[in-house]
């Protein structure tokens, strides 16, 4: 009798951990999504400047606020470096992309654990009242 | 045609759609709904915003200078001249600024609004999706509360298979407007086994149409052929409804054999020839030749929208899918020979006019077939169709809070 209670108050605690894993991995692709979101943003806001600075002449000046400057700047170097940019922000949706599809088998596996150990307590308390 | 053998179920729908889980449907569409709402009245100050800009900016060159008073910190102005007034820093974006004359800041500016009402136009056919999901929520939850049963009938006719759902008629058209318009918008491609189907039927109910309708004219009433209609029909008060609706809507002759023997031997081009420039008709018949695929082994009565497709040839989309289509014809147009033949002299009066009057019969002719909806197929469907959309547009509606918007506001 009492090791089968032992036996669900184990199997209650790992019911916690595994819970609580869950609402972890879930805040992470939360923030994932946030972040994405972001980077999306930025991403059509530099293309949209790409776009600007492409219809420019030559010897049009272009500054770019740095703090409480602004700086003069080439109209080469400023179309290179929001190209580089924009190359660095697709880069990084990437990489969240991949990582989100982790996080999400994560959570799908989790879950599934999840599934079997409540499974396994209903179990338990079937056999208790039985017996 | 064999005799029909049937075999039937009958679901309440309110097992089929949990009451309250359709109420919170209806309230996560709602909810979904006010935030675009919400979005969209965001936007549309950004355009009010930006076009009282451009004519600020195209006013101010008019002077060589302005006297104006200049803000000096949180709570004071000063008197003072706006000079260079031809000259503008413009903000392009990511802390990027270009010195801009008056007119070329103009041109940026016009470029923004129409980024701005392109975003407009995207949220506002997601408002629609949502709107019209919300409102086939609130019908299915309204049909729930009337104990409305689905009724399932399977007739076995040599291949054919059809099924059918009743409940009230009144109540079952409103819906239909609605998933038509759904419908329109999820139709994905077409299948050849459906389309076979849906030929023999269509050759079958034309048929009895035609008698039906030569009937009136000449008198020559071929009650047998509506009784087995009738028959084979499960909803017949919609068969009813709608084949008065298909006879109102005949002005002239329409053989339908003459489409089906035509669409046996010939090609396309014939028919390009007759109905061409019916432009908007096409898209609405092609729309609701999807329906008809949608509506996957419904019964349809009068589906003379399939024939009507044939005709209208003159877009590519009905071009591809009459070309799937003809194969199918082709195998189903044997199995209809018989009632090809009799109707030969029935039609035979009609052949005169049908040239003329394809293209009149096109406009007035409306799908009449008794769309019958798969609420369950729909209601998944509308779920992922909307996230869909969602998704992809889901960078453009955040982007209103980019720092376009003024910096220093």
């Amino acid at each position: 009798m009492s090791s089968s209670s032992t036996a669900l108050r184990e199997l209650q605690r790992d019911l916690e951990n595994k819970a609580n894993d869950l609402s972890k991995l879930q805040k992470d692709i939360a923030k994932n999504h946030q972040v994405r979101k972001k980077y999306t943003i930025q991403l059509g806001e530099n293309e949209l400047v790409l776009k600007e600075l492409d219809l420019l002449k030559e010897d049009a000046n272009v500054y770019k606020l740095i703090g409480p400057v602004l700086v003069k700047q080439d109209l080469a170097e400023a179309n290179a470096n929001v190209r580089k940019r924009i190359e660095y922000i697709s880069a990084e949706l990437k990489r969240l992309d991949g990582s989100l599809q982790d996080l999400e088998e994560k959570q799908h596996s989790k879950r599934e654990a999840i599934l079997k150990v409540q499974q396994r307590i209903q179990s338990h308390q079937a056999g208790k009242a039985k017996a | 045609m064999g005799k029909p053998e049937v075999k039937g179920t009958v679901t309440p729908l309110s097992s089929m759609f949990p009451p309250e889980e359709v109420q919170k449907a209806a309230k996560l569409v709602e909810e979904k709904l006010s935030e675009k709402r919400n979005e969209m009245s965001q936007l549309k100050e950004f355009i009010a915003d930006n076009t009282s800009l451009i004519n600020l900016v195209q006013k101010l060159p008019d002077e060589l200078h302005h006297d104006i008073m200049v803000p000096f910190g949180k709570a004071a102005f000063f008197p003072g001249r706006l000079i260079h007034t031809n000259e503008f820093l413009v903000l392009l974006g990511e802390s990027y600024y270009a010195d801009r004359t008056a007119k070329q800041t103009v041109d940026i500016l016009k470029r923004r609004g129409k980024s701005l009402m392109s975003k407009v136009d995207a949220l506002k056919a997601e408002m629609q999706d949502l709107k019209a999901e919300a409102s086939f929520f609130d019908s299915t939850a309204s049909e729930v509360a009337e104990d409305l049963v689905e009724i399932r009938e399977y007739e076995e006719d040599n291949s054919n298979q059809s099924e059918s759902q009743s409940g009230p008629t009144e109540l079952e058209s409103p819906t239909l407007a609605e998933t038509d318009h759904k419908m329109d918008s999820k139709m994905g491609a077409s299948k050849d086994d459906e389309y076979a189907r849906l030929m023999s039927r269509l050759e079958e109910l034309e048929k009895e149409e035609l008698a039906a309708e030569n009937g009136e004219i000449d008198e020559d009433e071929d009650e047998d052929e509506d009784e087995d209609a009738n028959a084979t029909e499960t909803d017949g008060d919609e068969n009813e409804l709608t084949e008065a609706a298909f006879h109102r809507k005949k002005d002239e002759g329409y053989s339908s054999l003459d489409h089906g023997q035509r669409f046996s031997e010939s090609q396309p081009t014939r028919q390009l020839q007759q109905s061409k420039g019916k432009e908007a008709m096409r898209e609405e018949i092609s729309n609701k030749y999807n329906h008809q695929d949608l509506t996957n082994q419904f019964s349809c009565t009068g589906l003379t929208a399939e024939p009507l497709t044939k005709g209208e040839m003159s877009c590519g989309r009905i071009i591809h899918q009459d070309k799937m289509l003809n194969p199918s014809v082709n195998a189903s147009v044997p199995s209809e020979n018989v009632s090809l033949n009799q109707n030969i002299h029935d039609s035979s009066r009609n052949e005169k006019p049908v040239q003329t009057s394809k293209s009149k019969f096109d406009s007035s002719k409306a799908f009449t077939g008794s769309i019958v909806e798969h609420t369950e197929n729909l209601e998944k469907k509308t779920p992922g169709q909307n996230t869909t959309p969602s998704e992809s547009s889901g960078s453009k509606p955040s982007k209103p809070v980019s720092r376009f918007k003024m910096q220093r506001k």
